[in-house]
């Protein structure tokens, strides 16, 4: 039995419903300000990867380590550029599940 | 509208360099400025690209301090930034006042000194030019955006490793023979597929080499243009497009679409198609780029891009040369003098005097792109008969 990956954090437009996976401060589509919650299931995609070896200063002795674009939710789908824990070999199309979001970085595993 | 011509020209080696900042810009602005028949009280306005003096030099203000050192007083000048396509900007400002007939005469600089940083400090100021909050979080490098690219690009299209490295192969052996390149020695595929990775699957033979360097250009109007120079290079097109500002804004990884879009621009101020263009700088930042760019620069159908350089179609003797001046990957990347250094290159094949000459050059293309794909210039440019 696996248990089903903690809900995405999705937000959405109050306005015009368009959906963000990373937070907005104005609706690309309306120009609206306001947002709400709109929790997407945290089961993913992998869209494309690739493996930072030479990091900027931030990350220095991080590396190696893996950064994806995902898309998370199923059917409503968002596209976000995030950290894949510990599977060097993910690539496109590799299924993923959401882990956790820490200091603003959204972290995926292989499923 | 006014057309516009450039009159002048004058650049600095790309490579390892002992001058500052300042000087790389009097340097290449002076040297323009003596390739023609400009004086100083000729000129209305210098606008400087440049991306990360600031941050690696503490050093600022830099179109007003190259102008006062070169003698040129009191006039309006202004640095544009944009990243990899900082000095593009400045060239298509340049024009539009001219265009416009705002200016008459307008001198166009790039300038960046990369290599006295170290690596990491190097590496964060590039990443600068990433979205901090999304792409920039996480990590990713401006060889990570590629290294997604090209992974997605390699699912999409079947391109092989050897295919890629073809391009770091083109462009290397082109800079053997270009006295301005950093790097001046061939490289073989297996060098390329060989050497260390840097953010996967790009290697370190796929990656531009850091570099110091400026470049200038005089802009004209065509009316006062030939009283400045006997041979004046038209620019027949311009476009400037903003494109997607992190790698997950991106439906298709494989387009950068401010190519694209600059380049509709361009070609349709032309009044060109692609297929006549006789030769190409564009922004081979990394290996992989090059290969999208030759398709968002509608040069092959997608997912062609990559077989087309195996094949040599790119190569100075193929039907559409790209990079003969061995292009960033042997030029080198001074980021914000890399725009004006293309436009340089494409200047001498249209006069006919480069050391790679592409036999019967007459419609030249510079295209120039920066951050993420976020902002690019593309320039087409006639040769002087074409005035
Ligand atoms: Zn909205």
């Amino acid at each position: 039995m696996s248990e089903s990956p903690p809900s995405f954090p999705a937000q959405r437009c109050a306005d015009c419903g368009l959906r963000y996976g990373h937070g907005a401060h104005v609706c690309r589509q309306c120009g609206s300000e306001a947002f709400e919650d709109a929790p997407l299931s945290g089961e993913g995609t992998v869209y494309a990867r690739t493996t930072i070896r030479i990091p900027g200063s931030d990350q220095q002795g991080e590396e190696p380590f893996e950064v994806a674009v995902v898309d998370v939710g199923g059917a409503e789908s968002v596209r976000v550029t995030a950290r894949i824990e510990e599977n060097p070999g993910l690539g496109p199309d590799d299924p993923v599940e959401f882990v956790e979001r820490r200091n603003g970085v959204f972290y995926f595993r292989a499923v | 509208m006014k057309d516009v011509c450039i009159v002048g020209m004058g650049t600095t080696e790309f490579g390892v360099l002992d001058e500052g900042i300042k000087e790389l810009g009097i340097t290449a602005v002076a040297r323009a400025l003596r390739s023609c028949d400009v004086d100083r009280e000729d000129v209305d306005a210098l606008y400087l690209g440049n991306f990360v003096a600031g941050m690696l030099e503490g050093q600022e203000t830099l179109a007003p301090l190259v102008a006062d050192s070169v003698g040129l007083v009191g006039v309006p000048t202004m640095k544009t930034e944009g990243a990899c396509a900082s000095s593009g900007i400045a060239f298509r400002q340049a024009y539009q006042a001219i265009r416009t007939g705002v200016h008459d005469v307008v001198v166009v600089a790039g300038v960046e000194r990369m290599t006295n940083a170290e690596t990491p400090e190097f590496t964060r100021a590039l990443g600068s030019a990433a979205d901090h909050d999304t792409d920039g979080a996480t990590g990713l490098t401006f060889p990570g955006f590629y290294g997604l690219v090209l992974n997605r690009y390699m699912h999409e299209y079947g391109a092989t490793r050897e295919q890629v490295a073809a391009v770091s192969v083109k462009n290397r052996r082109n800079g053997v023979s270009n006295p301005r390149a950093r790097f001046r020695s061939p490289v073989t595929v297996e060098d390329v597929v060989d050497s260390r990775l840097v953010a996967d699957p790009l290697r370190l033979y796929d990656c531009c080499p850091a570099a110091d360097g400026g470049a200038a250009v005089v802009l004209a109007s065509a009316d006062v243009a030939q009283s400045f120079t006997n041979a004046p290079i038209p620019v027949l097109g311009s476009g400037h497009a903003t494109g997607r500002s992190a790698a997950y804004r991106y439906d298709d990884l494989t387009t950068l679409e401010a190519t694209s879009l600059a380049a509709e621009e361009a070609y349709g101020e032309a009044g060109i198609s692609p297929s006549e263009v006789d030769v190409v700088e564009l922004h081979d930042c990394f290996s992989a780029a090059e290969i999208g760019d030759s398709e968002d620069l509608g040069f092959f159908e997608k997912g062609e891009g990559a077989a087309a350089v195996a094949e040599g179609r790119t190569a100075v003797d193929g039907e559409l040369p790209i990079n003969p001046s061995g292009g960033l990957l042997a030029k080198g990347h001074p980021v914000g003098a890399t725009g004006i250094g293309q436009v340089y290159e494409v200047c001498l094949q249209l006069l006919g005097e480069h050391e790679n000459q592409v036999e019967g050059a007459e419609v030249g293309v510079a295209h120039n792109l920066g951050g993420s794909g976020a902002v690019s210039t593309v320039t087409v440019l006639g040769g002087p008969s074409h005035v």
